[in-house]
């Protein structure tokens, strides 16, 4: 029962990541996150409540706060100020994107397959989904141009690592965990502050700009 | 107070101090001393581990070996360099009217900060410390690359900072999953993510996720070394940053992340046996150091060339270790601790001789720099010798050991290729040099260069520069004995 509804919200971030790959709206790719987060906080709360883990619930607590509402919220207030709402074509399109994920995903479930029988039943289920995850959003980093896009890819992987210390361990010791949101946390500030600057100075997002520095 | 939370905690102290308003001298002064502090800390933290203690803080989570306390002393001894150059960079810059009061105290607040998370790195026992740290040190250096705010430092800036994150990503990823792997043997305790622990139960550990972790956590990690294919924020950091952020990236950060990857690689030799991660670092290594060969040839700015020559030495450090063997590794070892000495030497004097010059750009520069900046252009020239591997120096000696060792093993093919590459890198960077330095004066007409003069940062560069040359004939017993350990900690696993 509690591993169905874990397995349920894993597929469910899977499917956030593939509509993010489906659409160009920063705004939509945004809120997106948001939901992606709340399914992993859910996960964690989930785990945390069947397994009698005080401290999955409190690192569960804080992802809904930080990574489904603070984070979303203050991505959206950039791209409030810098006025720009869509990604530009990308370097592939969408159709042939969407085609190109489905291939990393079996990618990441073929990989996930030699995690069967670690220590949890669901682990390499889990493993799947994220590893999944892992690569497509290198793969969103590398093709879509607009910086929001770029810190979304990489805020998504970094949910599937948290997916995976969540679902396969019984999650990061708390300091740990602490330490690492403080990290990511600060990490998003700097580069809010270094999309303003760029934003001031090029009069643009859009990262194919950067490409002065070669050789 | 513990002895090794004073090390880490003086760094971090000058770096409050030098966050506060103030006049400058005062803030100077605290920020060289506060580093001087730091450097003599960590030789005392070095000092007791040679006495036989193994200092440690928080139940194990750090804790110094032979090898922290190498990569530790190695550290705070740039750091205090990088320190001591900072003030000298400093006075140059507002003297031309470049650095505004405000970025003044930015690069006196994150300088310190800057090594003090590069001491957390070198001395942490647990893999979860080790990431925090390690992005700790990501996040206080992407302003010193942004530094000057031109366009091209904001692009380096974010190439630095968005290719570190995905390796920090996947770092977290490999530590996660290497968690994973011992679950239900270590429990879930902060200490399940102590490398002590993890060797000590390695044969109970998940095999498969392990030799996964230690792909993604040697990815994460090289890229933060600036090994092959992960290198390329390298050259643009460089040469944006300034030269005391500079020093601290091509040394201190490369030390550290070599730290890292070592660590990744004993759990791995512990659990799947050397092949699996020896391959893995001779692979990167070789990669590392037949990237740097064309673009040295073909390079146009005298940062970004010692960029790729960093590439090369964390390539040839990460080959000793991938040949394994106690005489590869020692060879390793030694030219981590040759190279801490050779590059500030060359970071130092290419800055100076690129302020003088007001450009890095071979183009703007001009050739014959002897003639016009002369103590720079020979301390230049000096470091080239020395970075480049050429005899007497330190960096030949230990080339020369890896050489001797893969020699006399089986990866002849790899040897081979290394040496051939060696060779070119060699010519490559000496032809750069020596047309800078050396050749007729082709500077642009319309372009003033400052004269030079004998400052506090020139008289660093002379100091750096004294220190490299008498390492090369003389080190210090206590830093051969701390070698040893390190050598130590490294094979017997």
């Amino acid at each position: 029962m509690i591993h169905d509804f874990v397995i349920l919200c894993a597929a469910g971030m899977l499917v956030s990541v593939f509509l993010m790959v489906g659409q160009k709206a920063l705004v939509v790719a945004i809120r997106l996150y948001g939901v992606q987060s709340l399914l992993l906080g859910a996960v964690g709360i989930a785990l945390g409540l069947a397994q009698h883990r005080p401290h999955l619930l409190v690192t569960a607590s804080l992802t809904i706060v930080l990574k489904a509402v603070l984070i979303p919220w203050f991505l959206l207030r950039v791209i409030d100020r810098v006025g720009i709402r869509r990604e530009i074509e990308p370097y592939v399109n969408v159709p042939a994107s969407l085609l190109l994920c489905l291939g990393l995903t079996v990618v990441g479930y073929r990989v996930s397959l030699g995690m069967a029988g670690a220590s949890q039943g669901i682990a390499h289920q889990v493993v799947g989904v994220a590893l999944s995850m892992v690569l497509i959003g290198l793969f969103l980093m590398v093709t879509r141009r607009k910086a929001i896009t770029q810190i979304i890819a990489l805020l998504t992987v970094e949910n599937a690592v948290f997916l995976v210390a969540v679902g396969a361990t019984s999650g990061m010791p708390l300091v740990v965990e602490l330490g690492i949101s403080f990290d990511v946390i600060l990490a998003v500030l700097v580069l809010g502050v270094l999309v303003h600057r760029i934003v001031d100075r090029f009069e643009s997002m859009d990262t194919s700009r950067l490409s002065n520095l070669r050789g | 107070m513990n002895l090794l939370l004073a090390t880490l905690a003086a760094p971090l102290a000058t770096a409050g101090l030098g966050a506060l308003p103030g006049p400058r001298r005062p803030k100077e002064v605290v920020l060289v001393s506060g580093l001087a502090t730091t450097f003599a800390l960590a030789i005392a933290t070095a000092g007791r581990f040679l006495a036989g203690e193994t200092p440690v803080a928080f139940d194990g989570a750090l804790r110094v070996d032979g090898l922290s306390a190498l990569v530790l002393v190695l550290t705070a001894f740039v750091g205090l360099l990088s320190g001591l150059y900072a003030v000298g960079y400093l006075e140059r810059n507002e003297r031309a009217g470049f650095v505004s009061a405000k970025r003044r105290t930015e690069l006196l607040a994150l300088v310190p900060a800057y090594l003090a998370a590069l001491l957390l790195v070198a001395v942490s026992n647990n893999l979860g410390i080790l990431w925090i740290a390690v992005e700790a040190t990501t996040l206080a250096s992407v302003f010193l690359v942004a530094f000057h705010n031109r366009d091209t430092s904001l692009e380096a800036a974010w190439k630095f900072l968005v290719l570190g994150s995905v390796g920090l990503a996947f770092a977290l990823l490999g530590t996660v999953l290497l968690f994973a792997s011992g679950q239900g043997v270590l429990g879930e305790e902060m200490s399940a993510l102590d490398w002590t622990r993890l060797i000590a139960h390695a044969s109970a550990l998940h095999p498969f996720s392990v030799k996964l972790a230690v792909v993604f956590l040697m990815i994460g990690y090289g890229t933060k070394a600036g090994l092959a294919p992960m290198h390329t924020w390298k050259p643009d950091a460089y040469r944006e940053a300034p030269s005391p952020a500079g020093v601290l990236m091509a040394v201190g950060m490369m030390n550290c992340s070599v730290y890292a990857i070592l660590r990744v690689h004993l759990v791995s030799k512990a659990v799947l046996g050397p092949e699996f991660s020896e391959r893995l670092l001779l692979g990167l290594g070789l990669a590392s150091v037949l990237v740097a060969t064309p673009f040295i040839l073909i390079q146009w700015n005298l940062k970004r060339l010692l960029a790729y020559s960093s590439i090369e030495h964390v390539g040839i450090m990460a080959i000793g270790f991938g040949l394994g063997g106690e005489t590869a590794v020692l060879g390793a070892l030694l030219h981590m601790t040759y190279h801490t000495f050779a590059k500030p030497v060359a970071f130092f004097s290419a800055g100076t001789l690129a302020q003088l010059h007001r450009s890095s750009d071979f183009e703007e520069i001009g050739g014959g720099t002897l003639g016009r900046t002369p103590v720079a252009s020979g301390l230049l020239l000096l470091a080239t010798l020395m970075v480049t591997g050429s005899p007497p120096f330190g960096l030949f000696w230990s080339e020369m050991t890896i050489l001797k060792a893969g020699f006399f093993g089986p990866q002849l093919a790899v040897v081979a290729v290394f040496l051939a590459a060696l060779v070119l890198l060699f010519c490559g960077f000496f032809y750069q040099v020596g047309r800078l330095t050396l050749g007729p004066d082709t500077k642009p007409k319309e372009r003033a260069v400052l004269p030079e003069r004998l400052d506090l940062a020139m008289g660093t560069t002379l100091v750096a520069a004294a220190v490299a040359v008498v390492s090369a004939f003389y080190l210090p017993d206590s830093l051969v004995a701390l070698v040893r350990a390190a050598v130590r900690v490294v094979v017997s696993a």
